[in-house]
């Protein structure tokens, strides 16, 4: 053991210190910029507006999601769909087959009247009374990872919805 | 097989976090400190269950942190950088009654802690009766008072 002043025996490494003390004020950084990526969106669950939540329309605007960019394994997220300018009173929703295979549907606010599932996806048949019409879907993702689900309206044009889900 | 991947993560995790905050962060345990702990305590806790409160969950995830436990500390047993990686090492504060002020304003110590620690090793009174002062891995602080002239 070497000794400090020929009279304290220790092991101290001040090499290794001064590099702690590095690492650590680096590290400092580092986690205030989590916190802050967190406090922005980025690590999902509220968050700066186009951020973590974002809105896709379809082309012809007849179809608006809106919907959570990073997701939470097991943790409920809300997905909101708006209907413009029906022209039918049973208007469709189709997700791609990842919506079944990856998630979780909790609840579907109206519940639709009629569902299919297909090796191509899920079909969801609606009762609309009203030419605007809105669904709300409460969904728990169950895989970690990047989730990417297509969403056809009654026109059959696609909004794609490219998501994180974090462990 | 989630419950083993879970808690790897969270041990692997709060080693590093509490290693990165600094030695006295944990030591020390005032009031503030006790609260941090606690609350630390219940959301590792909740990380590591999830919903699952079977006892098998349980057993597993105590059985997960024992070997962990046990692999590192024959990690640390056979490979010395690594104990110092994990474990850090003493540092001297006080040296032959002169204050290393560098070294304390880095480690976040300041004359009240190592008089603290000088009243409660020693019932000494004043920082000259204190030869050398070190903040050893733990984050304790050791007291070797002034040899007395007789």
């Amino acid at each position: 053991m070497r000794k400090h002043n020929g009279e304290l025996e220790i092991d101290e490494d001040l090499k290794m210190e001064r590099r702690t003390w590095t690492v650590q004020r680096v590290s400092w950084v580092i986690l205030i910029l989590i916190v802050i990526a967190a406090l922005l969106g980025f690590t999902g669950r509220g968050g700066v507006k186009g951020i973590n939540k974002l809105t896709k329309s379809t082309a012809s605007q007849a179809m608006e999601v809106e919907y959570d960019r990073f997701l939470r394994d097991e943790v409920e997220g809300e997905m909101k769909i708006t209907l413009h300018n029906l022209k039918s009173a049973n208007p469709t929703l189709f997700f791609s087959k990842e919506f079944y295979d990856k998630v979780r549907v909790e609840e579907i606010v109206p519940e639709p009247e009629h569902t299919e599932i297909s090796p191509d996806g899920i079909t969801y048949t609606f009762r609309a009374t009203k030419p605007e019409f809105i669904i709300l879907f409460y969904t728990k993702p169950l895989h970690i990872g990047p989730l990417q689900i297509t969403a056809k309206g009654p026109d059959n044009e696609a909004v794609t919805m490219s998501q994180f889900v974090y462990p | 097989m989630d419950t083993i991947i879970k808690g790897a993560v969270i041990y692997v995790f709060l080693l590093l976090i509490f290693r990165l905050s600094g030695k006295r962060t944990m030591y020390d345990v005032t009031v503030f400190d006790f609260v941090l702990l606690l609350i630390i305590a219940e959301t590792t806790q909740q990380a590591l269950l999830g919903d699952d409160f079977s006892l098998t969950n349980g057993l597993l995830l105590i059985i997960t942190l024992i070997i962990l436990d046990i692999i590192i500390s024959l990690l640390k047993q056979k490979f010395k950088p690594i104990e110092k990686m994990v474990d850090g090492g003493p540092l001297i504060i006080m040296d032959k009654g002169q204050l290393l002020r560098d070294r304390m304003r880095k480690e976040r110590i300041d004359e009240v802690d190592i008089l603290e620690s000088a009243r409660d090793l020693h019932g000494l009174q004043r920082l000259d009766q204190i030869k050398y002062a070190i903040l050893e891995k733990n984050g304790k602080i050791t007291i070797i008072p002034e040899e007395k002239a007789s």
